[in-house]
């Protein structure tokens, strides 16, 4: 469920975009863009930037549809999307979060992570960045893990792991796929066993 | 070599309590203030040498020592100040491919603003193996290998993402610390 201010983001990509004065037209890696796709991503960039999102994972997004030959209508809706979803990851994660959070969040909402899991994993780490747990999140479900097993492991993870300890968790649930073990099955085993050994007491 | 008596009245020894002497800790402070003084230190020689001469400086003199002073002065400022200006500190990554086959490959991504020309993959002699180090800091990127100019590859290593927008995959590479 989106939140209000992530409509209003999606509603001013929308609608201010196209009228929108072109700030960014200044970046020089914009110009790669052919002349009809660059001033609407360009729009589409000056709205995100007025509304405090990070820009920096916009313009990548457009260059990368750029070189690998996509069209520019293609392009637009990749860029305006992911807009959308840095908008949602900031109303999960809260207005604090990094650049490079909200773009760990953007990609874990498109994995098909809730916002509320965004928000429990932001609660569960405290102070420290959530990133490499939302990347985990998001690589798992690439692996082939269902999205609400992920949700899970990561989640168990999250409160006493390391960054070092869910990237160690992440390898070693791919190595288990990578051998033939169902990607569930692996990702429940490996969290089982991780939450074993963060156990207090244990002997 | 020993009965297990010995060893046990060994053990016993070894483990009693031992009693020290409460006047101890005085007695061995008066052997120490008993001892002869040692030599001593010569430096009332320096002390005169310093104080003994006069010192006079010209103008000109005297505008060197000021400059040497302010030259000292920043330079242990900058020194000290050096670690804080550091930026997030860049580690190199090694990204590798095997494509026997292919005469040259690219590794392009969010770290090169995906542009092929930037970062040329090179071949090991003798084999089909590809690889680039870049430095990079804390963050997320997408990145693929382009080989000949014209196909898109994802990282077999690494996980692929899930918004493939453009119809030619690509990879995900997330560096903690941020």
């Amino acid at each position: 469920m989106m939140r209000a201010s992530g409509y209003v983001v999606l509603l001013s990509l929308c609608l201010v975009a196209p009228f929108s004065r072109a700030a960014a037209q200044g970046d020089p890696r914009l110009e790669r863009l052919d002349e009809a796709t660059r001033p609407v991503v360009v729009a589409l960039i000056d709205t995100a930037r007025a509304v405090g999102l990070p820009v920096n994972p916009l313009v990548e997004r457009a260059l990368e549809g750029a070189i690998k030959g996509a069209p520019g209508a293609t392009i637009a809706t990749a860029v305006r999307r992911l807009a959308a979803d840095l908008g949602r990851a900031r109303d999960a994660l809260g207005s604090g979060a990094s650049p490079v959070e909200l773009d760990a969040g953007a990609a874990a909402l498109r994995a098909g992570a809730g916002p509320d899991v965004l928000t429990r994993l932001r609660r569960a780490r405290g102070h420290r960045p959530v990133t490499m747990a939302l990347a985990v999140l998001t690589d798992l479900v690439a692996r082939g893990v269902p999205i609400d097993t992920a949700t899970t492991a990561v989640l168990t993870l999250a409160a006493t792991a390391r960054d070092e300890d869910l990237v160690d968790f992440r390898r070693a649930v791919e190595r288990d796929i990578a051998i033939g073990a169902p990607p569930a099955a692996a990702a429940s085993i490996r969290v089982n066993a991780a939450a074993r050994e963060a156990r207090p007491g244990r002997p | 070599m020993f009965d297990d008596d010995a060893v046990e009245r060994v053990v016993r020894y070894l483990r009693r309590s031992v009693r020290i002497d409460p006047a101890l800790d005085h007695r061995v402070m008066e052997e120490i203030a008993a001892l002869p003084a040692g030599p001593a230190v010569p430096a009332g020689g320096v002390w005169r040498w310093l104080t003994g001469r006069r010192l006079t400086l010209t103008p000109l003199g005297a505008l060197g020592l000021a400059a040497a002073f302010v030259v000292a002065v920043v330079g242990v400022w900058r020194v000290r100040a050096a670690p804080d200006a550091v930026e997030p500190a860049l580690r190199g990554f090694q990204f590798v491919l095997v494509e026997p086959h292919a005469a040259n490959v690219s590794l392009v991504g969010d770290f090169n603003d995906w542009d092929a020309t930037r970062t040329p993959m090179h071949r090991t002699p003798g084999d089909g193996l590809w690889s680039a180090v870049v430095p990079l800091e804390p963050g997320r990127y997408r990145y693929a290998f382009l080989i000949d100019g014209r196909l898109w590859v994802a990282d077999p290593t690494a996980p692929t993402t899930r918004d493939d927008d453009f119809g030619a995959p690509s990879s995900v590479l997330t560096v903690g610390g941020l």
